[in-house]
């Protein structure tokens, strides 16, 4: 699509028009080809704000620890957090943004970043998320990516990987049967945001726009498919097609209506079936002997992969664009997430029109929106709110919202802040039998376990998705109790509880906790409550030292990407 | 084909903003989310507590509150008396045949599930009309309805052999917050208990500097999170503290006696042990009383040790008084069918089976419903699992015509609109 085509970018332009040309002097096509997409955000965010005050620019160090959590998947170091501060140039931050960009860890964040939200915590697959890596190491577009993953080439080791967001989905699991229906529902919750399972038997009750034949639709084309082994051809589970010779009929539970459709992507047309001469369906035929399923002249799954991922389907381009901006702000322009509908319009329209329509343009280049939206002030905007809650309300964007770090984030963050990650991250990884009575010394659990062991106590259950903070008893009981913990705040050569035992001041101390755990000098006050705690304290020094660094670690302030 | 279902966590942002104005009472006490908060003070003040019984896998109801001596489907055993003029229960329940005049038993329960592994589930969740979401078991609707009690413990907890944890499919579309806390073989969940390194005093001495780090921090930012934060810590704080709970070695022995050494009878202990810690709605499981094979010598085991584990748990409840604010229901998923099959078994049978009920707002002694003479069906009218939700609700002081759920926007009752509390069986 041609930039400011639309009547959209029109009402946009004219928009910005009023905001930027005070002075009248440009014309509205100047104004938009010289203002970057950042730019053109903060103006639409303030313009809704109108006179509800927006916070402050977040301080050097709040941006610096939310920038890296987000690229880097942990918190800065302690040095890293001393040079940025006495860093004095003006441009520091978007420097920052472009070396976290070009860095060793951006590839593998995304990745894991995109795996919770689009896997939802099914397990661990090293193809997938080989493949997820490979995509953000190379910047591929959205769109190629989704069609990797809705019409997987699964003979290419280069983009196999892809197919497991398909084939993990066809598990059966538990006393459930191979949930088709849940497969659907997540192929249209995940690249249209819409999410259609209520209309697998009949119209949305609430959702006017959800028909049951938007359900049944993509439902042809996945329930079609079939789970198979890996084999001399396939290295990794794949699937095969069926036939499909006519439109699949429906009917509603409450009305008892009836309908049929072919493959057809929600809100779209239904594709025309072909008909072939009986025994000319098939590209290849099923073989019984070798009992190979045989591959089907007319693949639906291509039919729908064709159409979804499209120019025309306004979806398939919002929906990204509105996940994208709902992992940098924490709130989705719209909500849920995947309940897009025409009674649920977006809090900013113009600016969900906007991201679609440029990242489009830009060819479904994530690097470069996550970059752009990296830039603007309402993402480096303080999470410290000007008024009241009450009177600052969330889709107004005018502080930062706070967001859960992800348990694999967190537990490279406790490492870094304890000054454990290069001991863990050398420890051999150890086959340990799954039925071994004694549980492995805490001290010797390599990066991997202590891993398993946060994500054990802090990520969310399989299929539940991870949107907001949500602290849990477990999580809790884990900080409280758990000696994988503790070990951690054990002294030993140069971590964090070896360098504290040495500080003979308190105030150093305290500087020295905060600095390295909540990535920030504290302020008098917070320094003067360090040290008239630590006069309190009648335990022995190196266990009150590290009574400290708990408190600090167990904070809401150091679970949250604030 | 898998049943359809609107999941929970599209509603998850409005249960953030429910708990946006309601404070520390996050995961537990609150009460938004209900259209009508009409649960007084006065209620909180009594705090009336569940003791939730489940049998899986089906109790005979004539091998036990409803045996019919001498017929066709009869069976091996007799029919003796009880503390109840004129009511009779099976011979496998001598020391419930004593607790009678506590108990209410309705013996027409007529449910439509006839498979476990939808009636397991269907039956806990009171089996609402179809709203296209899942509703929450029982305890999890206590949890949301109730809330913890003053003891601050956990609202909900499932004391079951096998594997423990948090279980958050039991929430429904209320949300995995709402989830059963399990206690596998009566054992705590991991990490309970405090290092035996770590001083009582300087735990608290560090929980204290969280706490201040934490006002601070929330003091010019939205407050749920933090809230969050420091509510699961208080929680972890008061399980931690009544650990002891689950020390059997300091139980009485005479009480690890009277309920019996058996998985039942060790874990209804447990139970008690919880309710009188304070916990809102304890459920003790017991597994395998799926008797289609040796039905006779199965249930003639397993219904003796319910016996004895049930019975040592009501007169403990009621020598302290605690029965008067506790309501206690013994079930299962529906029960086994007159006919006796070709491996001496019985059947899953849900046309005709039997509740046990006792307590707060329960009527003593009351037996409610009969089955006719071979005990094949219901004599007179049946009543759904819907009317219990209704009668317990109602015992405990909850107007079902009144509270509703409100599930983004859409109200939800809390119990089937179609029924009504059991007549007979209310105090």
């Amino acid at each position: 699509m041609r930039r400011g085509s639309s009547a959209v970018h029109t009402r946009v332009r004219s928009q910005l028009a009023i905001l930027f040309l005070t002075a009248a002097a440009a014309t509205d096509a100047a104004v938009q080809a010289a203002l970057p997409l950042h730019q053109q955000i903060d103006a639409l965010v303030a313009a809704k704000a109108g006179k509800v005050p927006l916070a402050g620019p977040a301080d050097d160090a709040e941006f610096l620890r939310r920038a890296t959590l987000d690229f880097a998947g942990e918190i800065p170091s302690a040095d890293e957090v001393r040079a940025f501060l006495a860093d004095k140039a003006a441009d520091k931050r978007a420097r920052l943004i472009d070396r976290l960009f070009a860095g060793s860890r951006y590839a593998g964040t995304m990745a894991g970043r995109f795996d919770v939200m689009l896997m939802e915590r099914r397990g661990e697959d090293a193809q997938w998320r080989g493949w997820l890596e490979a995509a953000f190491r190379d910047n591929k577009p959205w769109d190629v990516m989704s069609r990797e993953m809705l019409n997987p080439n699964f003979a290419d080791p280069a983009r196999n990987g892809a197919g497991h967001f398909i084939t993990k989905r066809l598990e059966s699991y538990g006393q459930n049967t191979v949930d088709y229906p849940g497969l659907t529902r997540d192929v249209g919750r995940m690249f249209m945001g819409v999410d259609l399972q209520c209309t697998q038997c009949h119209k949305h009750l609430t959702v006017k726009d959800y028909k049951q034949v938007d359900f049944q639709g993509l439902f042809v084309a996945f329930q079609n498919l079939k789970l198979q082994t890996p084999n001399d051809t396939f290295k990794v589970r794949w699937t095969s097609e069926g036939l499909v010779t006519k439109e699949m009929e429906f009917s509603s539970v409450l009305t008892e209506i009836k309908g049929a459709t072919g493959p057809r992507v929600p809100f779209g047309q239904s594709v025309a079936i072909p008909t072939f001469e009986k025994g000319q369906e098939w590209l290849e035929a099923p073989a019984r002997p070798k009992n190979t399923p045989g591959k089907p002249k007319f693949s639906p799954l291509a039919e729908i992969t064709q159409r979804l991922v499209a120019p025309d389907n306004a979806n398939f381009t919002r929906n990204i664009a509105n996940r994208v901006w709902f992992l940098q702000m924490g709130r989705g322009l719209f909500e849920p997430l995947d309940l897009a509908h025409s009674e649920n319009p977006p809090s900013h329209p113009e600016l969900l029109d906007l991201l679609a329509g440029e990242l489009q343009a830009h060819k479904f280049d994530l690097k470069w929106l996550l970059r752009e939206l990296a830039l603007t002030q309402t993402y480096q905007r303080s999470s410290v709110l000007m008024e009241t809650a009450a009177k600052s309300p969330e889709e107004l964007y005018v502080a930062a919202k706070e967001r859960p770090i992800a348990a694999e984030a967190l537990v490279r963050s406790v490492l870094i802040a304890t000054g454990e990650l290069e001991r863990v991250g050398k420890l051999p990884k150890v086959e340990r039998k799954k039925d071994a009575k004694d549980t492995p010394r805490p001290d010797t659990l390599s990066l991997e376990e202590m891993t398993a062991a946060f994500q054990a106590a802090f990520a969310n259950a399989a299929r539940e998705p991870e949107l907001s903070v949500s602290p849990t008893l477990k999580g809790a009981l884990f900080m409280r109790n758990s000696s994988v913990l503790r070990t951690l705040l054990q002294p030993r050569e140069g971590n964090l509880a070896d360098r504290l035992l040495k500080l003979k001041e308190p105030a150093q101390i305290a500087d020295t906790v905060y600095l390295h755990i909540l990535s920030r000098p504290p302020t008098a006050e917070e320094r003067a409550e360090v040290v008239a705690w630590l006069a309190r304290q009648k335990s022995a020094r190196e266990e009150t030292l590290a009574n400290l660094a708990w408190a600090l670690l167990a904070s809401a302030e150091f679970f949250m990407n604030h | 084909m898998n049943p359809p279902r609107c999941t929970p966590w599209e509603h998850d942002h409005t249960r953030r903003q429910w708990l946006g104005g309601v404070g520390g009472a996050l995961a537990c006490g609150a009460l938004g989310g209900l259209l009508t908060p009409v649960i007084g003070e006065e209620l909180k003040k009594k705090e009336k507590q569940v003791l939730f019984v489940w049998l899986d896998g089906g109790l005979s109801q004539l091998e036990s509150w409803d045996p019919k001596p001498g017929t066709d489907f009869g069976g091996p055993f007799r029919s003796i008396p009880t503390s109840v003029p004129g009511t009779h229960v099976c011979e496998l329940m001598p020391r419930l045949a004593k607790q009678m005049h506590r108990l209410c038993v309705v013996r027409s329960m007529c449910t439509k599930d006839n498979s476990h592994s939808a009636g397991v589930a269907r039956i806990q969740r009171g089996d609402p009309k179809n709203r296209g979401v899942i509703y929450p078991f029982f305890g999890s609707a206590i949890a949301k309805l109730m809330g913890p009690t003053a003891s601050n413990l956990p609202p909900y907890v499932w004391v079951k052999p096998g594997s423990g944890g948090f279980k958050p499919e039991d929430g429904g579309f209320l949300g995995p917050k709402y989830g059963a806390l399990a206690f596998g073989d009566g054992k705590p969940p991991e990490n309970l208990l405090r290092p035996a390194t770590l001083d009582v005093a300087a735990d608290a001495a560090r929980n204290e500097l969280r706490s201040a780090l934490n006002q601070r921090y929330a003091q010019r930012r939205r407050a749920p999170n933090t809230e969050a934060s420091s509510f699961v810590f208080d929680t972890a704080e008061e399980l931690i503290r009544r650990a002891d709970i689950f020390d059997t070695s300091r139980y009485n022995p005479r009480d690890i006696e009277r309920y019996g050494r058996h998985d039942l009878g060790q874990q209804m202990l447990i139970g008690r042990k919880m309710l009188e810690a304070g916990v809102r709605f304890v459920k003790v499981n017991s597994y395998g009383w799926d008797t289609h094979g040796d039905n006779f010598n199965a249930q003639a085991s397993l219904v003796g040790k319910f016996d004895q584990a049930f019975s040592a748990v009501l007169e403990d409840l009621a020598a302290t008084g605690q029965l008067e604010h506790t309501l206690v229901v013994a079930m299962s998923e529906f029960g086994r069918t007159p006919r006796i099959n070709g491996s001496a078994g019985r059947d899953h049978w849900p046309e005709a089976w039997s509740i046990a009920m006792a307590g707060c707002g329960i009527k003593a002694g009351a037996v409610v419903g009969a089955t006719n003479a071979k005990g094949t069906f219901v004599q007179g009218e049946g009543y759904d699992i819907g009317h219990m939700f209704h009668t317990w609700f109602r015992a405990l002081g909850i107007d079902p015509a009144k509270v509703e759920y409100s599930n983004n926007g859409q109200p939800l009752p809390i119990a089937h609109e179609d029924m009504k509390a059991i007549p007979g069986t209310l105090a």
